[in-house]
């Protein structure tokens, strides 16, 4: 909810993360900002929850990484306790809470998405007021913005894995190239029951578009 | 009960809104000295080295010319502080402390990354109002780590980083000189010229080169490697000869004459 | 019980030279003296019966109830003090809001247990305390289908088919052991319960009981409810008629 502080490194961000039958694909560019410096331009703003569960993290570095580290903290524990890994809705809601709870202290928009044995594949928005919501694909970030007529005509619920990836790339190479807050290299992970496969698209060999 | 991500031990930042009211109304907001400074960090072959200027400022005074910015954390630690000096200082220093009872009760050389979670909850904790800014490195049994952490706590981990006022002027050189696999005096060399880049390119950063280079089980810091400032002989002698001022009246200085001294008995 | 009189059974922070707390297992004792409560974890639900004594006639049919609903989806039965029972239950309604709260999903019936379970044993730690003299059981239908539990005065927990606790429990688990457990419907794990309670009933020492029955299962929508009058009266039938039948068997063997 807050404006992000003076001097605060900002991820001035795009973030995706779509479900299809058996897994999500989640994706996000590399371009972490202070002001107008570029502090990072190979990020990873995909971070890893649990096995099986990931997060894209955008807004204020310092707060999506703080709270994922507590969520990171909650999984490992609830594993512990219940002898079983957590689903994807567990961890969203955890999620949740702490934005909801701090939200007046945070600026944190976070996609969760990841695989479970009880529910399947699942995508799960939580933007800056603390809600939650799921939904079969997901978009957030500064960069998002130029997209949502994009995604909107090219989603359909039947997508397959590799139409995903490619979903998901076209999406964030797009958006990386509309939103200044946004660039670098194209960062995504394929979640599906059997792990978790990480894919990296160079800045030089991002999806071919009008440039002028 | 619910997740929550305040602690138990809470901080108030009561003075902050304090010292806004006091702005606000026009009188004078207290200020901390901030430091200009250059610092960075690089992966090479064997470990990692870190490097900083020397200049220490206080608004538009160099308060002192040559001051240490490379902190000691652990044996196999070290971590440049940028930013507000006094926060720099004990905010590694107090970490250290922490570090050293952690390895002395867990038996085992700290890792880089418990002194950077360590480090990042701290300042997140304080929510940037400790005005510190770290380049972070050292080799443990994961092997060489270099971490950049921001005042309000997020962190980077990187194969080359800068930071502080400098950073730009020191990053500019290592985007286009830093490769994979460096060798040791090849590190040495760039850091000590990303420095230099930030030493007479940005006037927050001056003086002299510090450098310490971190390898597996051993740790060299190298104070003042390179002293680009060195003050030499002066071209042209700025002494004036005697006679330059006219005077009216001539009064012998020494010892005031008329009084008696007296001989000092030197006899064994 | 060697040591009684001994002293060390004045405290529950002190062991006996055998290593045994008596308070514990004294608190187990006043379990024993409650009217029977089982349990019953079948196929598609579970259900809990108790035999409640009613210690007056002038008691009006079906207050003081014994089987209360902790959660939406878990229900309890508790063998010993009924005011301890209160309290429990209260405490097991809140562990289930907080974990919700935290989860946002139905607690498992595995952790509810487990925290009850830690509950009761800190009042095995300090003299100030007395344990509670409650052997809860547990029923719920959660994510992993449909579960029993119960917690003992000392903390201990175990998940089971089938349970008993309180006077008639030997009767109560000899019968239990009988039953197909896993091949059985709600439905006729109802008359079972009945008939149960019914026979382990101590007709010479409590004259007056009430039968309590719930159940949580597909039909109740996993939701934790007592068990429909009609059916309650059905089981009752059935119970009576077994009973007469034992009877008549009974009477028969004296022949």
């Amino acid at each position: 909810m807050s404006a992000l502080k003076p001097g605060e490194v900002n991820l001035g961000t795009t973030i995706m993360a779509v479900q299809f039958d058996g897994g999500v694909v989640v994706g996000a560019d590399s371009r972490t900002t202070t002001g107008a410096y570029i502090a990072n331009r190979v990020t990873d703003k995909l971070t890893k929850i649990h096995d099986r569960i990931y997060c894209c993290r955008s807004g204020s570095a310092a707060d999506t990484q703080a709270v994922a580290d507590i969520v990171q903290y909650h999984m490992q524990m609830y594993t512990a306790q219940h002898g079983e890994a957590p689903t994807v809705k567990v961890a969203a809601s955890l999620f949740q809470e702490i934005c909801y709870q701090n939200k007046n202290n945070l600026s944190a928009g976070i996609i969760v998405a990841g695989w479970d044995e009880r529910d399947g594949a699942s995508v799960y928005n939580i933007p800056l007021g603390g809600s939650l919501h799921r939904e079969p694909f997901a978009i957030g970030g500064s960069g998002s913005t130029y997209i949502y007529g994009y995604c909107d005509k090219v989603f359909r619920p039947d997508l397959s894995r590799d139409e995903c990836i490619e979903f998901v790339k076209n999406s964030v190479s797009l958006a990386m190239t509309r939103d200044g807050s946004s660039g670098g290299v194209v960062r995504l992970a394929v979640i599906t029951k059997d792990g978790v496969e990480r894919q990296f698209v160079p800045g030089d060999q991002l999806p071919e578009q009008y440039v002028g | 009960m619910a997740p929550s991500m305040e602690s138990t031990t809470g901080f108030k930042f009561d003075n902050v809104r304090r010292n806004q009211l006091l702005g606000d109304k026009g009188y004078k907001v207290p200020t901390a000295t901030k430091t200009g400074t250059t610092i960075v960090g690089l992966i090479f072959r064997d470990g990692v080295i870190l490097g900083a200027d020397t200049r220490a400022t206080a608004g538009p005074i160099v308060a002192d010319k040559n001051c240490e910015k490379i902190h000691y954390l652990a044996p196999n630690m070290y971590c440049c502080g940028a930013g507000t000096a006094a926060d720099t200082e004990f905010t590694t220093n107090m970490i250290s402390s922490q570090l050293a009872l952690h390895s002395l009760s867990t038996g085992r050389e700290a890792r880089v990354v418990t002194a950077m979670t360590m480090l990042k909850q701290y300042l997140f904790k304080y929510q940037g109002h400790i005005g510190a800014a770290l380049v972070l490195g050292g080799y443990d049994v994961g092997g060489p780590h270099l971490f950049t952490i921001y005042p309000h706590g997020s962190t980077d981990k990187l194969p080359y980083v800068t930071m502080g006022s400098g950073s730009l002027a020191a990053m500019s050189v290592f985007e286009s000189r830093w490769r994979q696999g460096m060798s040791r005096e090849e590190g040495i060399e760039l850091v000590k010229d990303a420095i230099e880049a930030g030493i007479f390119n940005d006037m927050g950063s001056g003086s002299n080169v510090d450098v310490c280079v971190i390898t597996k089980g051993n740790t060299e810091y190298l104070r003042n490697y390179a002293r680009p400032n060195e003050r030499v002989e002066k071209e042209q002698s700025y002494k004036f000869p005697a006679g330059t001022t006219e005077f009216i009246v001539p009064r012998p200085a020494g010892v005031a004459a008329g009084e008696e001294s007296t001989a000092m008995d030197t006899s064994a | 019980m060697t040591s009684i009189g001994t002293g060390y059974d004045l405290s529950v922070s002190t062991y006996s030279p055998d290593g045994r707390i008596f308070q514990v297992e004294y608190a187990q004792k006043a379990v024993d003296n409650s009217g029977t409560a089982i349990g019953l974890r079948v196929k598609d639900g579970v259900v809990l019966a108790v035999e409640k004594i009613k210690h007056s006639r002038l008691l009006v049919p079906e207050s003081n109830r014994r089987i209360m609903t902790a959660a939406k989806h878990v229900g309890i039965v508790s063998a010993g003090w009924m005011s301890d029972t209160r309290h429990l239950v209260k405490r097991a309604r809140e562990e289930s809001r907080n974990y919700h709260d935290t989860y946002k999903r139905d607690v498992p019936a595995k952790i509810l247990a487990e925290r009850m379970g830690m509950y009761k044993q800190v009042y095995t730690l300090y003299s100030a305390v007395r344990p509670f003299g409650v052997g809860t059981i547990m029923a719920s239908y959660d994510a992993d289908g449909p579960q029993l539990y119960m917690v003992e005065p000392s903390g201990q927990y175990f998940g089971y088919h089938g349970c008993a606790a309180g006077k008639g429990k030997q009767v109560a688990k000899t019968e239990i052991e009988k039953l197909k457990l896993s091949e059985m419907t709600v439905r006729e794990a109802i008359k079972e319960a009945a008939r149960i309670i019914y026979s382990a009933h101590d007709e010479t020492k409590d004259k007056l009981f009430e039968l309590e029955l719930s159940w949580v299962c597909e039909e109740s929508g996993r939701k934790h409810q007592r068990v429909p009058k009609e059916l309650i009266e059905e089981a009752i039938q059935y119970a009576e008629r077994a009973l007469d039948e034992d009877d008549d068997e009974m009477d028969d063997d004296e022949e």
